[in-house]
C-alpha cells in the first residue's frame, strides 16, 4: 500500500467527514440547546429535499402559465432559490414541531423522544403522500455536474461543490454562534437556562429560534447531500444516525466537537470503505465504543446540565 | 398395629405401583408424542361462502420498501381479477399484508402471525433472499404454500429450497448465464465484482464468479458493500485503482439507487462496461437515463412487443390510475403470474389442499402468450424455481414515449441460461414430511 494508493482515500474520507458533519450540526444546536434529542432530525432533512425539488420544478397545475414562465428560468436561479427557500420552510415546520413540543418540558426525556419520534413517521408518510413512494432526482446546475481529473483519478464535482458549501456553512454558524449577540444568547441558554431567564431573555422565543434554525440547516444538508443519496422518503433514516452518533463522539453540544466528530466518522468511513469494505458502516460504531470507552462525555464535551 | 400398618403400607404401595404405572404410561405418551409423528393435519371449516384468505408477505419499509409496493399490486391485480370472475372455487379471495420490513426477523414473526393466528391459505410476496428464505422456513414448518415472487439468490430454489415454496423470478445465475460469456468477448476479461453485503449479493457474485472463471476471465477484486451503504465514494475510488473492463455489480435496493447515481456523477458508466445482475423497475423508475448505465438483466419489460403485453398495461393503469409509476416493471409482473398461476392451481385442483397444489405446481407450464414473455416457460419439479425467458436490456436513449426506459438488447430462452447448480444443491422435503391442511 502505497502513499499516491491511500492518498485519494484519506482525501475522499476527509471530504465525506465534511458532509457528516454538515448533516450533524442542525442536530448538534437543538441538542446543545434544548437537552433534547430530535429523531425527527432525518426527516426535516428528507422535507428539506423535497421542498426543493417543488420549488425547482413545480408542479402547479392551477396555473400552467405561471408554471411555463417560471420553469423557463436558467436552472441556477432555481436552484438558487431552493438553496434558501426550502430551508426555511422547513425552519417553520420546526418551529411548528417545538410548539408540539412545549407539553414535553420538564418532564422525563422520553416524552420529548416520542413526540420526535411520532413527528418522524408523520413527516415521512407526509413525504410519501404528497411527492410518492417512488426515487426522486434533484435536479443541480450543469456546472455542479460531471467528473474531473485529479492525479489519475476521476473524482465528483458535485461533491466538491458539496464539501466547498459544507466548509462555508459550517464557517458562517461557527460565526453565528461565537461573535454575533444572538449565539451567546444560544450558548448561554444551553449553558445555564435559569441565568437566561433571570437576565430578561424570552427563553421560550429563544428555544423556538433554535429549533426552527436546526430544523433549517437539518434541511439545507438535505439538499446538499441527496443529488449524492439520491431521495426517497425515507432517506432521512440515513442523514439521523449519523447525526446522532458524531454528536456523541464530538461531545454533546460543542459545535467543534460535531465538525472533528464528523471528519472521524468520514475517514473511518472512507479509510474502510477502501480496504475492508464490509467493515464501512460498522467502523463508526466501533469508533463510538473506542471514544466512549475512553471519554465518555466524547472528546469536547464538557459537563452538561443533562448530568445535574 | 403391625397388620393394619401392613395392610396400610401394602395399599399405599399398590397405590405407588399404580402411581408408577400411570406416570409410565403418560410419560411413554408424551414421549412418543415428541417422538413423531412430527406431520400433522389441519383440516378448517371450509364451507363455499368462507374466503380463502392470502397473507402478503412484502415489505413496505427498508430496503426493498418501493419494490415491496410494486409486488403487493401485482398479486392485488391478479385478486381482483379473479375475484371479478367469480372467485376461486366459487369463494372469494381475500388478502391481508404484513410489512416484513425488509428483515428477515421480521419475516418469520410475520408469517408465524398470517399461519398461526389469521390461518392464510397462502402466503405471497419477496424482494429479499433474506426474508424470503426466513419466511419458508416457517410456511414448510406449517406446510403453508409460499410463493417466493421477486427474490432472486441462486440459494432460494438451491439450498434454501422447501417443498411449499416457489420462486417466481429469474435467480442470479440465470442472469449472470445470459450476460458473463457475451460481456468477456464483447469487453474483456478483467472482471470486478461489486457484491450486496447479504445472501442475495453473495450468491449472485459467486455464481459470476464461477462463469467468468469458466469463460477464462479473472476476477481482480471483489468489493463488498454493506446494506445501507449511502457513500459509495471510496469503493469506485478502489474501483479506478484497479481498472477493471467490467464490473459485476449485485448491488440491489436503495443501494444501488445510490450507487447508480454516484456512478453517473463520476461518468465512470462510460470508462469501463457494467453489468448489473438484475434490474428491477422500482430501483430505477424516474431516474434520469444517465443514471442507467450498463447492461442489466431482467424477466419482463411494459414495451415487448408481444402479444397480451399493451392489455396488461392498460388493466394497470386502470385499475392504479393515481400510481406514480404508470407502467408495471418486472416487479409488479413477478407478483402478478405468481398470484395468478397460484389460483389457477387452487381451481385446477378443486381443492385448497396444499398437497395437491402443490403438484400442481409442480407441474406448471405456462405458454410463451400466457407469460407475455419469448418463450414456453415450466415450473422446474426439483427445484420450484420457474423456468422462463431472461432478458438482457440497457438504457433507452432514444425514446420516443415517456417511461420507455430500457432497449432490450437479447432474449435468451430457459434451457440457455438453467441453472444447473440449483439441481445438484436443492433437496426438496417429500410431500409426507410436510404437513397437510385445508381451508
Amino acid at each position: 500500500m502505497t502513499v499516491s494508493h491511500i492518498f485519494p482515500h484519506l482525501l475522499n474520507g476527509l471530504s465525506l467527514g465534511l458532509l457528516f458533519a454538515l448533516i450533524a450540526l442542525g442536530f448538534m444546536l437543538i441538542v446543545g440547546v434544548m437537552e433534547l434529542i430530535n429523531l425527527a432530525h432525518g426527516s426535516l432533512f428528507a422535507l428539506g429535499a423535497y421542498f426543493a425539488l417543488t420549488i425547482i420544478d413545480p408542479s402547479l397545475s392551477w396555473f400552467t402559465a405561471a408554471e411555463d414562465s417560471y420553469t423557463a428560468l436558467p436552472l441556477i436561479y432555481r436552484y438558487g432559490l431552493a438553496l434558501i427557500l426550502a430551508p426555511l420552510l422547513v425552519a417553520v415546520v420546526g418551529m411548528g414541531l417545538e410548539l408540539c413540543m412545549r407539553r414535553t418540558y420538564g418532564k422525563k426525556a422520553e416524552y420529548g423522544l416520542l413526540l420526535t419520534f411520532g413527528a418522524a413517521l408523520v413527516i415521512e408518510e407526509s413525504i410519501r403522500l404528497t411527492w410518492g413512494p417512488t426515487e426522486r432526482y434533484l435536479q443541480v446546475p450543469e456546472f455542479m455536474t460531471g467528473a474531473m481529473l485529479f492525479a489519475g483519478l476521476i473524482y465528483s464535482k458535485y461533491k466538491l461543490y458539496a464539501v466547498v458549501l459544507s466548509i462555508i456553512t459550517i464557517f458562517l454558524v461557527w460565526l453565528f454562534l461565537e461573535r454575533s449577540p444572538y449565539g451567546a444568547i444560544i450558548k448561554a441558554g444551553a449553558h445555564d437556562s435559569e441565568m437566561v431567564r433571570a437576565l430578561g431573555i424570552n427563553l421560550t422565543k429563544l428555544r423556538l429560534l433554535v429549533f426552527g434554525f436546526g430544523a433549517g440547516l437539518a434541511g439545507f444538508a438535505g439538499i446538499v447531500m441527496t443529488p449524492i443519496w439520491g431521495l426517497r422518503p425515507h432517506v432521512g433514516i440515513d442523514a439521523v444516525i449519523p447525526a446522532f452518533l458524531i454528536i456523541v463522539v464530538g461531545g454533546i453540544g460543542s459545535f467543534w466537537g460535531a465538525v472533528i466528530g464528523g471528519i472521524l466518522v468520514g475517514l473511518s468511513v472512507g479509510i474502510t470503505g477502501a480496504y475492508a469494505s464490509d467493515w464501512s458502516l460498522l467502523s463508526m460504531y466501533l469508533l463510538l465504543i473506542i471514544v466512549v470507552t475512553f471519554r465518555t462525555r466524547g472528546l469536547f464535551g464538557k459537563k452538561s446540565i443533562l448530568e445535574n | 398395629m403391625d397388620n393394619k400398618s401392613g395392610k396400610s403400607n401394602s395399599i399405599v404401595n399398590s397405590k405407588r405401583r399404580t402411581l408408577l404405572k400411570g406416570a409410565g404410561v403418560v410419560s411413554a405418551g408424551i414421549a412418543s408424542g415428541f417422538m413423531g409423528p412430527w406431520v400433522y393435519n389441519r383440516v378448517y371449516a371450509a364451507a363455499s361462502d368462507k374466503p380463502i384468505l392470502i397473507g402478503l408477505t412484502s415489505d413496505a419499509s427498508g430496503q426493498y420498501a418501493n419494490s415491496g409496493a410494486s409486488d403487493r399490486r401485482g398479486m392485488m391485480m391478479a385478486v381482483a381479477e379473479f375475484n371479478a370472475k367469480g372467485g376461486v372455487l366459487g369463494r372469494r379471495v381475500e388478502t391481508i399484508h404484513f410489512d416484513t420490513e425488509t428483515t428477515p426477523a421480521t419475516g418469520s414473526r410475520v408469517a408465524e402471525r398470517l399461519i398461526t393466528r389469521h390461518e392464510c391459505a397462502f402466503l405471497i410476496g419477496a424482494v429479499s433472499s433474506g426474508v424470503a428464505n426466513a419466511i419458508s422456513q416457517v410456511a414448510q414448518k406449517y406446510g403453508t404454500v409460499y410463493l417466493n415472487t421477486n427474490s432472486s439468490s441462486p440459494t432460494e430454489s438451491g439450498k434454501n429450497c422447501h417443498r411449499v415454496k416457489f420462486v417466481w423470478d429469474g435467480n442470479g445465475t440465470n442472469f449472470a448465464q445470459a450476460a458473463v460469456k457475451n460481456a468477456i468477448d464483447t469487453y474483456g476479461k478483467k472482471w470486478l465484482l461489486m457484491t450486496n453485503d447479504y445472501v442475495w449479493g453473495h450468491n449472485t457474485s459467486a455464481a459470476t464468479r464461477s462463469l467468468v472463471e469458466m469463460f477464462g476471465g479473472d476476477i481482480v477484486d471483489e468489493i463488498l458493500v454493506p446494506q445501507g451503504t449511502r457513500d459509495f465514494s471510496a469503493m469506485l475510488l478502489k474501483v479506478q485503482q484497479a481498472s477493471p473492463q467490467v464490473v459485476a455489480a449485485a448491488v440491489g435496493g436503495d443501494d444501488q439507487k445510490a450507487m447508480r447515481q454516484q456512478v453517473s456523477q463520476l461518468g465512470l458508466g462510460q470508462n469501463m462496461a457494467w453489468i448489473n445482475n438484475q434490474q428491477d423497475w422500482p430501483d430505477v423508475y424516474g431516474l434520469p437515463l444517465d443514471n442507467l448505465f450498463g447492461v442489466f438483466g431482467t424477466t419482463w419489460y411494459w414495451k415487448l412487443d408481444l402479444p397480451g403485453v399493451a392489455e396488461f398495461v392498460e388493466r394497470y393503469q386502470a385499475m392504479y390510475p393515481d400510481t406514480r409509476m404508470r407502467v408495471p416493471g418486472n416487479v409488479f409482473y413477478n407478483g402478478y403470474m405468481a398470484t395468478r398461476e397460484l389460483l389457477g392451481a387452487v381451481e385446477r385442483a378443486g381443492t385448497t389442499n396444499n398437497g395437491k397444489v402443490i403438484m400442481e405446481l409442480e407441474n406448471l407450464k405456462v405458454s410463451a402468450r400466457d407469460r407475455m414473455q419469448h418463450h414456453d416457460a415450466y415450473m422446474n419439479p426439483n427445484t420450484h424455481q420457474m423456468q422462463q425467458t431472461i432478458y438482457l436490456a440497457t438504457a433507452n436513449q432514444t425514446a420516443q414515449v415517456p417511461d420507455d426506459m430500457f432497449t432490450v438488447l437479447s432474449q435468451s430462452s430457459p434451457e440457455d441460461v438453467r441453472d444447473n447448480g440449483a439441481d445438484m444443491t436443492c433437496s426438496l422435503e417429500s410431500l409426507a414430511d410436510t404437513p397437510t391442511y385445508e381451508m
